[in-house]
């Protein structure tokens, strides 16, 4: 016998729309269907009823945690075009805000996982710590969201002498907090021993449905742009590319702990080395005609845009590729053969950003295609009380 | 393998089969086949190239044609594969079969273009609702969007 059991498009613990659907089989998953589209704005359409200068402003808006990723991927293509090359103090400044914006998502990502395995105050620690680097981000460029700090030929503030020392003072201060969370895994071996072994995704399955970003080099996938395709900046940063072999949400947690500590190297290689002169150049109003593939590392995997100009002041085609589409895939495999009881978990690992891309749970019966309705609380509820019966996983270790 | 060497040995490869091979920037290489050689094309790269991952897929309206960019990469290069498919017979055949991670990509080209996608195995609609009209095709150049006229159940009060 097995059920369907829909969650979403809305429910109020999800925070935007998207409906999956899984057919279980007692507690265990068999298929799972994901319905995508009510969070469909059309930007793409849009974009090509706008300018050049109007789309920056239009990309940044497609999400609200990686508002920066679009922006910037959308300038890189538009400089391409117009064949601009940004000073190189603007591009400090531009990828600045771009590692900062990875601190803040990834320690907000951190305390989702830590809220979905039962572990609240691994979540409000988190989140305390992330509003250290919101408010650096609020005094580079005035927003806390949109910092709409890009523009085409460069960025729109400069930072002073001040600023650079309260970047450094905010990134030691992280630098510290961060640390602990490295250790938490020893001290807390409940929480390994939940995020252990759930969420497979195996080296080849991530290969072979495209998976990006944390998701893919957790299952030993290099896959970074930065180091692959190093635009602007990158080749001139010391950094590691962060992997982990674990392949499960574990490993999704070891590779973002490893990448807020390089972030961290550099915004302060970037601060330090910040070059002077110019922060901006002057953009024509029309590009040539032409296209340009733009490749960027978002916080949650590469970023693509497509730009396509016929020579007007407005584009001819923009096309969006945001990570979480791409990983979509991917979470249809992982959560297969998978728990009721571990869809938040699972699905929270992949930071899904639903408004980039493009939640009640419906749990259908495969026999007599009955549904129930569950609750997101109702399905937490019985993940934590599955986690609690659930025997220690002796093998579980935290890598650090 | 330098941008140099990897067009050079797709030429070599692919002989006339490459309608035309671009490597505007560094990185970024184009490469244009007929629909018919799309798979085969695909294949090579994944084998050959390494180009596994495919980023996404990219529908161009040039007015008398469709234009399709599969935007592979690999970790020396993005290799955008260009087809070109009549806009009197929009079909073009699905590479699931090669890279299965392609489907979401090939379901948005179909609802947004029109473009049949044969052998995908999953054919349904991806962003659009179900209730969409059917012959409506949201990125074509020529789709213009209406807004219907407001209805308010039991009328204005």
């Amino acid at each position: 016998m097995s059920f369907e059991i829909p969650i979403g498009p809305q429910h109020p613990a999800l925070k935007e729309p998207i409906s999956l659907r899984m057919t279980v089989d007692g507690e265990v998953i068999t298929g799972v269907d994901i319905r995508l589209g009510y969070n469909h704005r059309g930007v793409e359409k849009l974009a090509e009823q706008k300018t050049w200068i109007q789309n920056i402003y239009l990309t940044e808006r497609i999400c609200g945690i990686c508002s920066h990723s679009h922006a910037t991927c959308y300038v890189q293509a538009v400089e391409k075009l117009m064949e601009l090359l940004p000073p190189r103090r603007g591009l400090y400044i531009r990828y600045l805000v771009s590692e900062l914006e990875r601190v803040h998502s990834h320690l907000l990502w951190l305390g989702v996982a830590g809220h979905e395995a039962g572990f609240d105050s691994f979540f409000m620690y988190t989140w305390r710590d992330r509003e250290i680097v919101m408010d650096l981000l609020e005094m580079i460029s005035g927003n806390r969201v949109h910092y709409a700090i890009n523009t085409i030929g460069g960025v729109r503030r400069d930072i002073d002498e001040g600023q650079k020392a309260k970047i450094l003072e905010g990134v030691a201060t992280l630098r510290k907090r961060s640390e602990y969370y490295f250790a938490i895994g020893a001290n807390e071996p409940s929480f390994v021993a939940r995020i252990a072994g759930v969420g497979m995704l195996s080296k080849e399955q991530a290969v072979s449905l495209c998976a990006v970003g944390p998701v893919a080099r957790a299952s030993g996938v290099a896959r970074d742009v930065r180091k692959e395709d190093p635009y602007a900046v990158y080749d001139e940063l010391d950094f590691e590319l962060c992997t982990a072999d674990s392949c499960d949400v574990l490993g999704r947690v070891v590779v973002r702990v490893k990448e807020l500590l390089e972030s961290y190297k550099m915004i302060e290689q970037m601060v330090r080395n910040l070059p002077d002169g110019d922060i901006a150049v002057k953009a024509p109003r029309k590009a040539k005609p032409g296209e340009a593939v733009s490749r960027y590392e978002a916080p949650r995997g590469e970023n693509i845009h497509y730009v396509k100009s016929s020579g007007a002041d407005k584009p001819e085609r923009l096309k969006v590729r945001a990570p979480t589409l791409g990983n979509y895939p991917a979470t249809i495999e992982m959560l297969k053969k998978g728990f009721i009881a571990d869809i938040p978990l699972i699905f929270a690992a992949i930071d899904p950003c639903i408004c980039c891309a493009e939640r009640a749970v419906t749990l259908v019966d495969a026999a007599n295609g009955a549904e129930s309705i569950v609750r997101m609380s109702e399905l937490r509820r019985r993940a934590l009380a599955r986690a609690k019966n659930a025997p220690v996983k002796g093998n579980a270790v935290w890598p650090f | 393998m330098s941008d140099i060497e990897i067009v050079e040995s797709l030429k070599r490869d692919l002989g006339a089969r490459a309608l035309e091979i671009a490597n505007p920037d560094r990185r970024r290489i184009f490469l244009k086949v007929a629909p018919a050689e799309l798979v085969g094309a695909v294949s090579l790269l994944r084998d050959k190239y390494d180009c596994a991952y495919l980023a996404t897929v990219t529908g161009l309206d040039r007015g008398e044609a469709f234009e399709l960019l599969y935007h592979f990469a690999s970790p020396v290069a993005c290799v955008s594969v260009r087809t070109e498919i009549p806009r009197t017979a929009p079909r073009v055949a699905s590479i699931c079969a090669v890279i299965p991670g392609a489907i979401l990509y090939e379901r948005e080209i179909q609802e947004m273009f029109g473009i049949a996608v044969e052998g995908i195995p999953d054919p349904r609609r991806l962003n659009l609702p179900d209730d969409w009209p059917d012959g409506q095709y949201p990125l074509r150049k020529d789709w213009k969007h209406v807004r219907p006229a407001e209805v308010i159940p039991g009328g204005k009060s």
